[in-house]
């Protein structure tokens, strides 16, 4: 592999790891066990959120209903507790129906012929919020059995639980990505649905598989959420959509489809993670760290452009 | 010839295009209020012709003279100041505004910033009703038929107070009634004194509209006479030039003798048997894609399709897969490649879909024996498709059908945008499936690329088949003659 393709490869890792590095010479607090395994605990749900975006992103799609239906099943799952369901049926009964409203968006896009994702994923976005807050009241559900809370707050040994679902969910859909025929069909959507509909790919078929599977990690970033909040809460993942959104483009996805990595998305996500820890350490107002993420989020995609041109170069010329 | 009599002139125009000749000396004279068809094959250099004239493209050597005087454009703007418009094929009109703002599209009369909508729609309506056709100004373009649409086109070209207006077959996407109101249009701006230069493939409409009629062949003009004197015949072949047929090597085998592989019945019948490679012959617009996409499942038809002498219900390009179809489109890059995607990939796309997990050694291996076999020139099955040569990028569309065990190929256009030497690679790819027992359908606007090819020729007009011709009656002269309606 040549320089330029191992850069592109590798971008966002280096840029994570510079920022740990900077992060660790700023604050003595940072780069110890304790705070790691805390980023990586606050990180968990957007790295589910975005697992999910990022197929859709790779379909050339967006989803912004993301952060409400993880609203939406966040409050359910704990309705479903409260009513005394167990933990062992309320968790899949959570992801399924995350997967029913992802589809319903999958539908919509491919059966009414809506023009573009961002119209069904937004109508839902107010559609599942809005449920949300109807179906409780607006109050938070709280109090939830400590089977399930293991979700949220347990460990195993000195590991997150949520930490374990993000590498469950992250080794899952790297597998479904880049080897099985489904995933390959995904890229050739992303990269030209009309070829791909002319050499036998289902499209509509996929895409509602995709928006699928993008409402399933909603539904398990919901689990992992009100797991450590102890509560369901119909404002929960509030803006998730565009952090999601964030973390897959700072991963080095594209917009325009056919790209992107699990591996490349898991470090966005940490990438916000780290951030947002890190300014936090520094006593940096919140108010500021939404500047600097947002001027973060310009940067990374500025950087990807100017490396894909670099790296596009160097091929035309082979 | 009366000099001041021609409203346009040029003088010697040749035009090169990156070292390949397109033009070479053309003299061509147009007079005030006379309609003027152009004629030629495609590649013959018309279009670059008239973007000459409409500013759009500078020649290269030649001289241009308009009311006698010499004139150098420097761009469509100042041949439209000159009163030159050109009606594009696909027309460029805004789809959301009305037929009169389109009319007046950039040049709404204003005064001191405020449009003069009562102007606009009154001037609009005058200028609809003198062309004969009372279409309301006020409609959208969006809810106007193409017939339509062309009349505000050529509103809007006399709202530019244009002497001469160049049309390229403004008649392929109408019906027979729609041709003929236009021709009345055309009739009545020769009336005002509006030269016309009416490029068309239907010969037989020359007939019905023209003054004279120019033929171009290979960037040069061969003729240049008065309709009136002029045969159907006779301008065939001008156009294809005698000499054409003689060189036309005879590399296809006698005719195959298979199983009948595929089978139409409708409104378009034929059928192409098991070792046999059918050609598809029509003008632009006669319908041959919209058949190829339509036996594949991608596109909207009557009929019923036969696979194997079984009846067969294609709904989707998958369906069409499993009958061991292969659709090789005619705008690869648009339809036939994910260019962003490794050849890899591309070729894998059509394959394995019932299985789960994609099995990448093999995979790798097989397409890998394909760029062997197909000469496909690349740095490796992980280069990306995007950066590939035309010809090459085209065999690894044949390869992924070929590694997806396709048994019944429709080609569209194959060798479109192609160099000489993958051309012939093409052609021999295409024989050796043909001769493996493989049934070939393949569509094609080169007629010397047809006879090459094919055991049979089956010509297309206006959606329908026109005639079929064996390999043996098969010439251009026959070929053009169906195409361009006339009966076998």
């Amino acid at each position: 592999m040549s320089a330029a393709a191992l850069l592109r490869r590798f971008g966002p890792l280096l840029g994570l790891l510079a920022l740990c590095a900077a992060l660790g010479t700023l604050s003595d607090h940072f780069l110890t066990f304790d705070n790691l395994i805390n980023v990586f605990r606050q990180s968990a749900v957007n790295a589910l959120l975005s697992l999910g975006q990022l197929v859709v992103i790779i379909t050339a799609g967006i989803d912004l209903s993301v952060g409400s239906i993880l609203g939406l099943c966040c409050v359910l799952v704990a309705m479903l507790l409260k009513a005394g369901v167990p933990p062992a049926l309320a968790v899949p009964a959570a992801l399924g129906i995350g997967g029913a409203l992802g589809s319903i968006n999958g539908l919509l896009l491919t059966k009414l012929h809506l023009p573009h994702p961002f119209i069904p994923t937004l109508g839902m976005m107010n559609v599942a919020r809005g449920l949300a807050l109807v179906i409780c009241g607006g109050f938070p559900i709280s109090e939830l059995p400590s089977g399930f809370r293991f979700w949220g707050a347990g460990s195993v040994g000195w590991i997150p639980a949520p930490v374990i679902v993000v590498v469950v969910f992250c080794v899952v859909f790297h597998v479904f990505l880049t080897r099985t025929t489904v995933g390959r069909d995904i890229y050739a959507i992303g990269g030209n649905p009309q070829a791909a509909l002319l050499s036998g790919v289902p499209v509509d078929a996929r895409l509602i598989l995709v928006y699928a599977l993008s409402g399933v990690t909603a539904a398990a970033g919901a689990i992992v959420l009100a797991g450590r909040m102890n509560s369901g809460f119909p404002l929960a993942g509030m803006g998730g959509e565009l952090d999601s959104i964030a973390a897959v483009i700072i991963g080095g996805a594209s917009f325009f489809g056919g790209v992107g990595t699990v591996g490349g998305t898991l470090v966005g996500a940490l990438i916000m993670g780290v951030l947002r820890n890190g300014l936090n350490l520094m006593n940096v107002s919140a108010y500021w760290q939404t500047v600097v993420i947002g001027l973060v989020i310009v940067a990374a995609v500025w950087v990807d452009v100017v490396r894909k041109r670099a790296g596009e170069k160097g091929e035309r010329k082979s | 010839m009366n000099q001041s009599a021609h409203l346009l002139e040029l003088r010697g125009i040749s035009k090169w295009f990156s070292g390949v000749r397109v033009l070479e000396g053309v003299d061509f004279e147009v007079r005030a209020a006379e309609v003027h068809a152009l004629v030629g094959e495609n590649g013959a250099g018309k279009s670059t012709l008239m973007n000459i004239i409409s500013g759009i493209v500078a020649a290269d050597a030649g001289q241009m003279l308009w009311e006698g005087q010499p004139v150098r454009l420097r761009g469509p703007r100042e041949a439209q100041e000159l009163g030159i418009t050109f009606v594009h094929q696909e027309l460029a009109l805004a789809p959301q505004l009305s037929a009169a703002e389109n009319i007046f599209l950039g040049r709404h009369p204003a005064e001191s910033g405020w449009v003069r909508w009562r102007e606009i729609y009154d001037r609009a309506r005058e200028l609809l009703n003198g062309l004969g056709h009372s279409i309301d100004a006020r409609r959208l373009v969006v809810d106007l038929s193409l017939a339509e649409r062309q009349l505000v086109e050529i509103a809007r070209a006399l709202a530019f107070r244009a002497r001469l207006i160049i049309m390229d077959e403004p008649t392929a996407p109408l019906a027979e009634q729609d041709a003929a109101a236009l021709f009345r249009t055309i009739g009545n701006l020769r009336e005002r004194g509006v030269s016309v230069i009416f490029i068309s493939h239907r010969l037989k409409e020359i007939f019905q509209v023209a003054d004279r009629v120019t033929v171009l062949r290979d960037g040069q003009r061969v003729l240049t006479t008065e309709v009136a004197g002029a045969s159907v015949d006779g301008l065939v072949r001008a156009m294809v030039g005698t000499e054409l047929n003689e060189h036309v090597a005879h590399e296809a085998a006698a005719g195959a003798d298979g199983e009948e592989a595929i089978r139409v019945e409708g409104p378009v019948r034929f059928a192409v048997r098991r070792g046999e490679v059918v050609g598809l012959a029509g003008l632009a617009g006669a319908g041959r894609t919209e058949l190829l996409e339509w036996l594949f499942g991608a596109g909207r038809q009557d009929g019923q399709v036969f696979v194997n002498g079984r009846p067969v219900r294609v709904r989707t390009p998958l369906d069409a897969i499993r009958h061991g179809m292969a659709l090789v489109p005619d705008d690869r890059k648009a339809k036939g490649l994910v260019l962003g995607a490794t050849l890899h990939q591309n070729i894998a796309l059509a394959s394995g879909r019932g299985r789960w997990f994609i099995r990448a050694a093999r995979e790798r291996q097989a397409a890998g024996q394909l760029l062997g076999e197909l000469r496909i020139k690349a740095a490796g099955l992980d280069q990306r498709v995007l950066y590939l040569s035309g010809g090459n990028q085209q065999k690894a569309v044949l390869a992924k059908w070929l590694y997806a065990g396709a048994r019944v190929f429709l080609l569209d256009e194959p060798t479109r945008g192609i160099d000489v030497r993958s051309k012939a690679e093409i052609y021999d790819l295409v024989r050796g499936l043909a001769s493996r027992g493989a049934a070939v359908l393949v569509a094609s606007s080169e007629l010397e690329e047809l006879l090459r090819l094919a055991d049979r020729i089956v010509v297309m007009h206006r959606g329908l088949i026109a005639g079929e011709l064996t390999r043996a009656e098969a010439t251009e002269e026959r070929i053009m003659h169906l195409a361009t309606g006339g009966v076998q």
